[in-house]
């Protein structure tokens, strides 16, 4: 049997950080045989001495106390994890419960190793099957655990095992959440990362930019739990562009949407969540911003100058995600995000763009629709999240390869729970909401300082690529990075409290925007008090609607069971995403839009309205209308468009739908492909919470 | 009707210090002392992102909204049966001194 090593003696006992080479404790491996030969109780005395704070006389005494044990049972195979649980419950036997807990060893049963292995694991919808996933889903299992110990306090951290809170992507605790950036960096800098074995100088062609691209976003996405944004990427191509036919402008998107969308497949793990921020117009913020061009240099004109050049790439992109894949499927990444602005529909041609962009949301929902309204700009990027340039980022933008941002982590609220702990009481809800708020801070720090830490070890340490300092900042700028605090369930938290859905009546939607309401201002207030820069976004939820649905059920299940949406009997139980209103609510689109865009406003770090569309596929030309309408006639941030899919494994065609078997071939190898949260994939890889509400879902028609 | 406000405000003090908004049926929120409650009812009216650009702002009984200062005045002077005071050049947001538009 296979025993590691104790770990090295560390030379600095008192810093957790960076002891031992962790390749020694990964290699140095021996086998034991039924016997103790080379047994050697100095190690459990110097294990503990390294690892916790007791005394050597203690130490000494445990690991005579343990020597007899192994001496005396009839153990056959020694083992360091089953010495070391040993040791811990020695520790425990004396009252050493802070020792016990430094010197845990974190790891996973075997059973649970096993299942992990074979079956597909459906936290996260765009981690595909195999080896790679799965040396993913282990890691993260660890580095959860150990995040939950080291990284956090024991009350953030028992907020989050309660399910009062959660802390979104522990397993990615060394990581901050996801970026948003501007080709402008590779383009001026080249491919030049820490530690990688060659180096690349600027791009001096089109499709070399796009490798570059590509490699960059791959090694973002390792440093980096969730999405990684482009802004104005068709802009800022647009200098390549010049002596490119529109056959080879056409090649080239195509290439762009494949090597993103193919990702998944290459990496094994997380596909790269990649969103492309595309405009139709140059914003105005670029306009007279010197353009780069091959080579890094400047080619002496302004980005206002490439309009054209901008609009033949975004009509090409669009091109391709109307075709779909090779079995007419639709592409699940890049995620395109084009902006809705006045100076758009000031701009030649808006109108045919509108029509394409619609017939693409039509055909295969591809489409995102981001409302800038007024001076507002933002970059966006994730489910839903955006990045609002304030004064001092539009001073940027005359250099852009500065812009680039990043939510260190997502921490979100339960809100039916509070309204269940508030038994109708109107003052201890918002009493209970604000105590939540003051502990996702703590929270909020808590990782913060831990990024930092990790971030101060330089290019030595294990973040260096985010520690480059190319342009004279660190990659990672921590003094723009934002905290997100989301919210789940807000339909259900008005529900137990006032007996009515978000949509049953006024009473009850003016109720959750001053729940809203409340968590903005408190968000501000603590804000300034903590100098961290906090903001409301709404949670994607993928898996959080269902693990709070879940806990709720088994810590208040009388009043989880009156709450929760789904369906019981089958478990695929959840809560509304966010703001949402509930997703079976018999609505109209204009009316979904309008007011769940009421709520937009307060939330500064990103909303969006999903309009399912099944199998319904709409007139293009009254998509673009409902568009242009929410833009000029609601407050809404983002709509996007869903219809369904069918795909058959067997004919390898794909029809409108969801259905149990295709209508080609009557195969029932059929998967279905649809939006989960904030993105197109597979049905068969959702959790069960997604999948109820996958069959609660209204779908709404448009008249033709 | 409704005044959006803020207590530190000098156009929305300019208002209050002009009429009496009481007897004319109006309703003041102050946002900054109305906690919740207030930017909820500024948000049901789909009024934040003017009230982040510039207040005073006045709702009216058939929900449409008003935020031009001069058309303010002019609105609620008419409402009291009298000439409004003397208009201020340009175009009515300008705030000298005070907070004249919220920051959530």
């Amino acid at each position: 049997m296979g025993v590691i090593m104790p770990l090295k003696q560390g030379k600095n006992p008192g810093n957790h950080f960076i002891k031992d080479d962790s390749t020694d404790i990964a290699l140095f491996v021996r086998t034991t045989g039924e016997d103790i030969t080379g047994w050697d109780r100095h190690r459990i005395v110097s294990a503990l001495l390294r690892e916790t704070l007791i005394d050597r006389d203690t130490a000494e005494r445990i690991s005579l106390d343990i020597e007899k044990t192994v001496k005396n049972g009839a153990i056959k195979t020694i083992t360091g994890p089953l010495i070391r649980e040993m040791v811990n419950s020695k520790l425990l036997e004396l009252g050493l419960e802070d020792a016990r807990r430094m010197h845990t060893r974190l790891g996973v049963p075997l059973y649970d190793v096993e299942q992990l292995l074979i079956q597909h694991n459906k936290e996260n919808a765009n981690v595909p099957h195999g080896p790679e996933a799965t040396n993913l889903t282990l890691a993260e299992g660890i580095k959860k655990e150990y995040a939950l110990l080291q990284v956090f306090s024991d009350d953030v951290a028992d907020a989050h095992l309660k399910g009062d809170l959660h802390l979104h992507d522990l397993g990615f605790v060394d990581r901050p959440y996801c970026s948003g950036q501007s080709l402008e960096y590779i383009k001026k800098f080249g491919l030049n990362l820490p530690h990688a074995l060659s180096m690349a100088k600027p791009a001096q062609h089109a499709d070399v930019l796009l490798a570059h691209m590509v490699k960059f976003a791959a090694a973002l996405q390792s440093h980096f739990a969730g999405a990684i944004g482009w802004d104005a990427v068709n802009l800022f191509y647009a200098p390549y562009l010049e002596d490119m036919s529109d056959r080879q402008v056409k090649q080239l998107a195509q290439m762009m949407i494949y090597e993103f969308s193919q990702q998944a497949v290459a990496r094994g793990g997380q596909a790269i969540f990649s969103d492309i921020n595309i405009y139709w117009e140059v914003p105005k913020h670029f306009v007279g911003v010197p353009a780069i061009g091959p080579g890094g240099e400047y080619t002496g004109k302004t980005y206002g100058d490439y309009e054209k050049q901008a609009q033949r790439f975004a009509w090409a992109l669009f091109e391709v995600y109307r075709e779909g894949d090779a079995a007419g499927r639709p592409f699940f990444f890049p995620k395109p995000l084009v902006h809705i602005t006045e100076k758009l529909f000031q701009t030649e041609g808006h109108e045919e763009f509108l029509d394409l962009i619609c017939a693409v949301a039509a055909e295969k929902g591809n489409t995102y629709f981001v409302f800038d309204r007024g001076d507002t700009a933002k970059i966006s990027e994730c489910c839903r999240l955006s990045f609002k340039l304030e004064q001092s980022d539009l001073d940027d933008a005359r250099e852009p390869w500065k812009m680039r941002y990043s939510a260190l982590q997502n921490i979100t609220v339960n809100l039916p729970r509070i309204a269940y702990r508030a038994e109708g009481d109107d003052t201890r809800l918002f009493a209970l909401l604000t105590e939540q708020l003051e502990l996702t801070v703590k929270g909020h720090e808590q990782k913060r300082n831990f990024i930092q830490k990790l971030l101060d070890m330089g290019e030595n340490g294990p973040l260096s690529m985010l520690a480059m300092k190319l342009d004279g900042q660190t990659y990672l700028r921590m003094h723009r990075v934002s905290h997100l605090v989301g919210m789940t369930g807000l339909n259900e938290m008005v529900k137990a409290h006032t007996g009515e859905e978000l949509h049953d009546s006024d009473a009850a939607l003016r109720f959750g925007l001053k729940v809203i309401a409340h968590m903005n201002l408190v968000c501000n207030r603590l804000s300034e008090s903590s100098g961290l820069k906090l903001v409301l976004e709404q949670t994607p939820a993928e898996s959080t609607a269902y693990r709070f649905a879940k806990l709720d059920l088994a810590h208040y299940p009388d009043q989880a069971k009156m709450m929760l949406q789904g369906n019981l009997d089958s478990g695929e139980v959840y809560y509304s995403n966010s703001t949402l209103y509930n997703v079976g609510a018999p609505m109209g689109p204009i009316s979904r839009v309008e007011k769940e865009g009421l709520f937009h406003p307060l939330i500064e770090a990103g909303s969006i309205t999903h309009i399912w569309l099944g199998e319904h596929q709409p007139d293009a030309r009254a998509l673009a209308d409902f568009v242009v309408k929410t833009f000029r006639f609601t407050m809404n941030d983002q709509i996007a468009f869903s219809p369904e899919f069918t795909s058959c494994l067997a004919c390898g065609r794909t029809s409108r739908g969801l259905a149990e078997s295709c209508p080609y071939c009557d195969s029932s190898h059929v998967d279905g492909i649809t939006r989960i949260t904030g993105y197109f994939t597979k049905v068969s890889s959702w959790n069960k919470g997604k999948l109820g509400e996958l069959k609660d879902r209204y779908r709404n028609r448009f008249n033709q | 009707m409704t005044l959006f406000t803020r207590s530190d405000c000098s156009l929305c003090n300019q208002l209050k210090a002009q009429f009496d908004l009481a007897a004319l049926h109006v309703n003041v929120e102050e946002l900054d002392k109305g906690g919740a409650a207030s930017l909820a009812h500024l948000a049901w009216h789909s009024l934040v992102e003017d009230a982040r650009k510039s207040l005073p702002l006045l709702v009216l009984d058939d929900s449409s909204t008003i935020s031009d200062f001069n058309e303010i005045n002019a609105m609620l002077a008419a409402r009291a049966g009298r000439v409004p005071d003397a208009m201020r050049k340009g175009s009515g947001a300008e705030c000298a001194t005070g907070t004249c538009s919220i920051s959530v």
